[in-house]
């Protein structure tokens, strides 16, 4: 290929008339930069919302009572053993304690530390902790938005709960969490159940609710119903509803920008044909003379397609990698706060870099197929100049 | 070789039209060098560029070596003008941002040729035009005489058979004509096909030239000169 | 506002196929007026202008088709994202299934490939004549296929405003599974004779196309197709998936499987377009191509060889059949 004469040619025509495409490259790249920013956060967040939808227990059961969760009795969690098909039962305390001023709030999670299950599903959280040494005063492990929170108020060592019942309990900051678990953990307190169970105030027998695993999804519709009567007061929602409404959040986000950004494709789109129209007497010239010396109007079609191509091309490359560098090293800064704004989130966030086939195919048709279209009829335009120009 | 019949050419402007070539017949044989002779306005470029297939008759025929050159596709005419005819402009008509050697590629470049086979024929073409010294200039840095002889290895490349040229002399001095003159004899030596469309005296009477015709008003006047 | 629409994919999609709709129109009505004055012996000026502007007509439809070629891709992938938003669907079957305009959708778009794969072949053919020989029956090729791309725009739009997310749709074991007593296959074969036929079908294939028999080789290809979809979604598909229950043609495009299904399906279908192209021009406009010879059946070949791997793998791993 590079042996050919005629990539030989363009890439002198592009490199000698490089002044020409300059400022086409840069809108591309600005156009490209932010289109792929904002997918590639939006993949970013939805792949680590999926991660941690999958260990999520399939299905969640709890009681109710007018409509709002109440406190479920732990015994509820026997008879779901007894439901061929269910497995791993898992009775889960969490609950979001709100401080004094009410103006901040953080999640509080109970773990049983003893359990293999619970284990699993927190294992990316509590990788690197000695659980011996943490189980033996009440301690907990806290995100890094709540460490910040908590020493922003001189609360270095330890923290005094305030239980529903008015006393105070001192539990110890052990640790942070990891900071690649951010998204989820930025606000969590992750303690050991009985302890969870005393600050939000559940009794002995209570959890917040349970979750269990069906693993045959055959199964799913038979096992929500029979679980659905074993009491007048249980609410079932099972992984998958969850998953879509979130699936929906997000569509619906993304989609309003892409229907935003439509304005800009069509404005740039106009840009392009206008500026691929506006030939130079002096580019005539040379087109006229390539026909005169034996190029067919499919040759001269072949090299103003491949150039616009090439620019296409390189402006992709630019375009998606400054994307990469800008959302998966420096974190997004300003798009963060649009997408992220509202929530109880710091700004410690790291997106996790995915960069899968699927964004990378959306960006090219939504980027290029427009590009070339808009092209195609000037670039044709300038493919059938008369040779005759060259002799004049 | 080149067989012109009842060749017409009119320019319709809206609804004024000027005929510009009138009923041409003209047969040219292969070897042969021709000299059209002529007032600005007569026609000659006009001429030359149908011979060449760039623009196309109101009615008559042109065959080069047997094909109509005039309706063909343009892919089978852009084909038999990069293989068979080598032009050559008033204005030389050279890629002012490219360098000898690249403008001297360019008929070469839809031929499928490998760049290596090019270069090859690139350097035979410069060293029979003597312009290989300055292969690497830029095209825009030379003097007229210069680009005179890169257009003329630029023509040469795909050693074609016909070469047509036109006004080749109105851009030069006199030295540098006469060297053109020289040139053109070494080709008219190879055996190619020539034809010059000029208003030049010089070319009044070139030893090699067998024939000169004169044109007027887009018609070849009886009695053409012939120098033998 | 429908919230299939709000799914990135779709919009992507969708903005591809109308532009690409609007090149078409543009293409279109050049056509028209082309086919309406075309006369290639005429030395007016229009005629000289006719044959540039038909330059705009091939390049249009050439990029067209790419495009739609990586588009039906696209739109498998697009209808694949679309499973994790409607209740029931597991993988592209159901969400092709979720209303009635999904399988003709799928169907045309099969078509359109077919038909533009013939107007590039009529196309190379006639830019190989010295008087556009062949200019007339490309145009109506292109004619023909532009209505149909204006009927998939509208099934495109239909399709996708139409697909209720909260109606559940069945997953492909239920769309594609043997319901009782009801044989799915066609001719009353069984998987037995559908596999004896797959192999014999292929041999014919190749035979008629090593021997030029055009007509021959054209039913043997469109009958070898339409089995080898069964013998792929009731047979080879389950070695893919190492499940005997589970049959579905279009599990196997996604990532689990490695894509495959992507693999599968071009070859077999290029495959056979190409061939079958090739067999049309030969009887009808007599030009005859040594190249595509060679394409279709490596194509085709490498398409039952990938089939039958897939069953010996199994075999040498497990040492038992499905
Ligand atoms: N595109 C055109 N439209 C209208 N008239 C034209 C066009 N091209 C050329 N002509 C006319 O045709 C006539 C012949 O032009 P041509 O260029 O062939 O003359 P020429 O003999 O080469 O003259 P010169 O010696 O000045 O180059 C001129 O009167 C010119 O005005
Ligand atoms: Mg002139």
């Amino acid at each position: 290929m590079l042996n050919n004469a005629f990539f030989h040619f363009l890439t002198l025509q592009l490199f000698k008339e490089r002044s020409k495409h300059i400022g086409i490259i840069i809108i591309s790249v600005l156009i490209l930069f932010l289109l792929s920013s904002v997918l590639f956060i939006s993949s970013s967040l939805r792949h680590s919302l999926n991660e941690t939808l999958q260990v999520q227990p399939d299905f969640v059961i709890s009681k109710v009572q007018g409509g709002e969760n109440r406190a479920t009795p732990l015994t509820w969690s026997n008879e779901l053993l007894n439901i061929y098909g269910i497995t791993h039962v898992s009775p889960r305390v969490y609950g979001r304690y709100f401080f004094k001023s009410k103006a901040k709030s953080f999640l509080i999670v109970g773990v049983d530390f003893l359990d293999e299950q619970a284990h699993k599903n927190l294992q990316k959280l509590i990788e690197n902790i000695d659980i011996k040494t943490f189980l033996t005063q009440n301690s907990m492990l806290v995100g890094e938005g709540v460490k910040e929170y908590l020493a922003h108020n001189f609360y270095d060592k330890s923290y005094n709960f305030l239980t529903p019942k008015g006393e105070f309990k001192t539990v110890k900051i052990f640790q942070t969490l990891p900071t690649k678990t951010n998204l989820i953990g930025n606000d969590m307190m992750i303690m050991p159940m009985d302890l969870a169970r005393e600050i939000l105030g559940y009794g002995e027998d209570e959890v917040t609710d349970i979750g269990f695993n069906v693993p045959n999804p055959d199964e799913w519709t038979m096992i929500n119903d029979k679980v659905s009567a074993l009491h007048y007061d249980v609410r079932v929602v099972n992984k998958k509803e969850v998953q879509q409404s979130y699936e929906h959040l997000y569509n619906y986000k993304g989609g309003v920008f892409l229907m935003l950004f439509l304005i800009l494709l069509s404005t740039f789109m106009l840009i392009l044909y206008q500026r691929y129209s506006m030939v130079h007497s002096n580019e005539r010239r040379h087109i006229g003379l390539l026909r005169a010396l034996g190029w067919s109007i499919h040759d001269v079609l072949k090299l103003k397609l491949l150039e616009t191509l090439s620019i296409v091309f390189i402006s992709f490359i630019l375009g998606v990698v400054t994307a990469y560098i800008y959302v998966f090293i420096f974190s997004a800064p300003l798009l963060k706060e649009l997408f992220l704004g509202g929530q109880n989130l710091t700004s410690t966030i790291k997106f996790t870099p995915v960069l899968d086939f699927s964004v990378l195919s959306s960006i090219f048709f939504i980027y290029a197929l427009p590009f070339i279209s808009a092209v195609l009829i000037p670039v044709w335009r300038v493919a059938i100049t008369d040779p005759k120009e060259a002799m004049l | 070789m080149i067989q012109i019949e009842n060749l017409y050419k009119t320019f319709q402007h809206e609804n004024t039209s000027t005929t510009v070539l009138n009923n041409i017949n003209l047969h040219i044989q292969q070897g042969e060098c021709i000299i059209l002779k002529g007032v600005s306005g007569s026609g000659k470029t006009t001429l030359l560029s149908m011979m060449a297939g760039l623009d196309k008759p109101s009615s008559g025929k042109i065959l080069i070596e047997g094909e109509p050159i005039s309706k063909l596709p343009d892919l089978f005419a852009s084909q038999l003008r990069a293989k068979k005819i080598g032009m050559i402009f008033q204005h030389f008509n050279l890629f002012d941002h490219l360098s000898v050697r690249e403008n001297v590629m360019i008929p070469l470049i839809p031929s499928g040729l490998n760049i290596n086979e090019i270069n090859q024929k690139v350097t035979q073409s410069l060293n029979l035009a003597n312009i290989s010294h300055k292969k690497e200039a830029l095209a825009s840095h030379l003097s007229g005489g210069e680009k005179q002889r890169t257009a003329i290895a630029r023509a040469l490349v795909a050693n074609p058979n016909i070469i047509l040229c036109d006004e080749p002399t109105a851009n030069l001095d006199r030295t540098n004509s006469l060297l053109f003159i020289e040139i053109l004899k070494e080709l008219h030596n190879l055996g190619k096909t020539i034809v010059v469309a000029t208003h030049d005296p010089l070319f009044d009477n070139v030893s090699f030239s067998n024939t000169i015709i004169p044109m007027q008003e887009g018609t070849i006047v009886e009695g053409t000169v012939v120098n033998e | 506002m429908n919230e299939i629409l709000f799914s990135n994919p779709v919009i992507v999609y969708l903005l591809s196929e109308l532009i690409l709709f609007v090149l078409l129109l543009i293409a279109f009505i050049i056509s028209i007026r082309v086919l309406i004055h075309w006369d290639f012996e005429s030395f007016s000026p229009l005629q000289f202008k006719l044959e540039q502007q038909a330059y705009l007509v091939t390049t249009i439809t050439l990029f067209v088709f790419s495009m739609k070629f990586l588009l039906l891709l696209y739109f498998a992938f697009t209808v694949d994202s679309l499973a994790s938003l409607i209740a029931g669907a597991m993988c592209s079957a159901g969400v092709i299934d979720a209303n009635e305009y999904g399988s003709p959708l799928l169907a045309l778009k099969l078509l359109i490939l077919f038909g533009l794969t013939l107007w590039i072949w009529v196309n190379f053919y006639d830019l190989r004549t010295k008087n556009y020989q062949w200019f007339k029956e490309k145009s109506w090729i292109f004619m023909v296929m532009f209505i149909f791309i204006t009927i998939e725009l509208l099934l495109d739009f239909t399709y996708f405003t139409h697909i209720d997310t909260h109606q559940p749709v069945s997953c492909c074991s239920a769309l594609f599974g043997q319901l009782e007593g009801a044989n799915p296959l066609p001719f009353g074969l069984n998987i037995s004779t559908l596999l004896i036929l797959f192999y014999l079908l292929f041999a014919l294939v190749i035979l008629t196309l090593l021997t030029h028999q055009s007509l021959l080789y054209i039913v043997a290809n469109i009958l070898f197709l339409y089995i080898a979809y069964f013998a792929v979604v009731y047979f080879f598909g389950t070695y893919i998936y190492e499940l005997p229950t589970h049959k579905c043609p279009f599990c196997m495009l996604q990532k689990e499987y490695h894509y495959v299904g992507y693999l599968l399906w071009i070859s077999l279908f290029l495959g056979s377009y190409i061939g079958i192209n090739s067999a049309i021009t030969a009887l009808w406009l007599k030009e005859e191509n040594q190249a595509s010879i060679k394409i279709v059946m490596s194509l085709l070949s490498f398409f039952v060889l990938l089939c039958s791997t897939y069953v010996a793998v199994y075999y040498f791993k497990n040492g038992v059949l499905l």
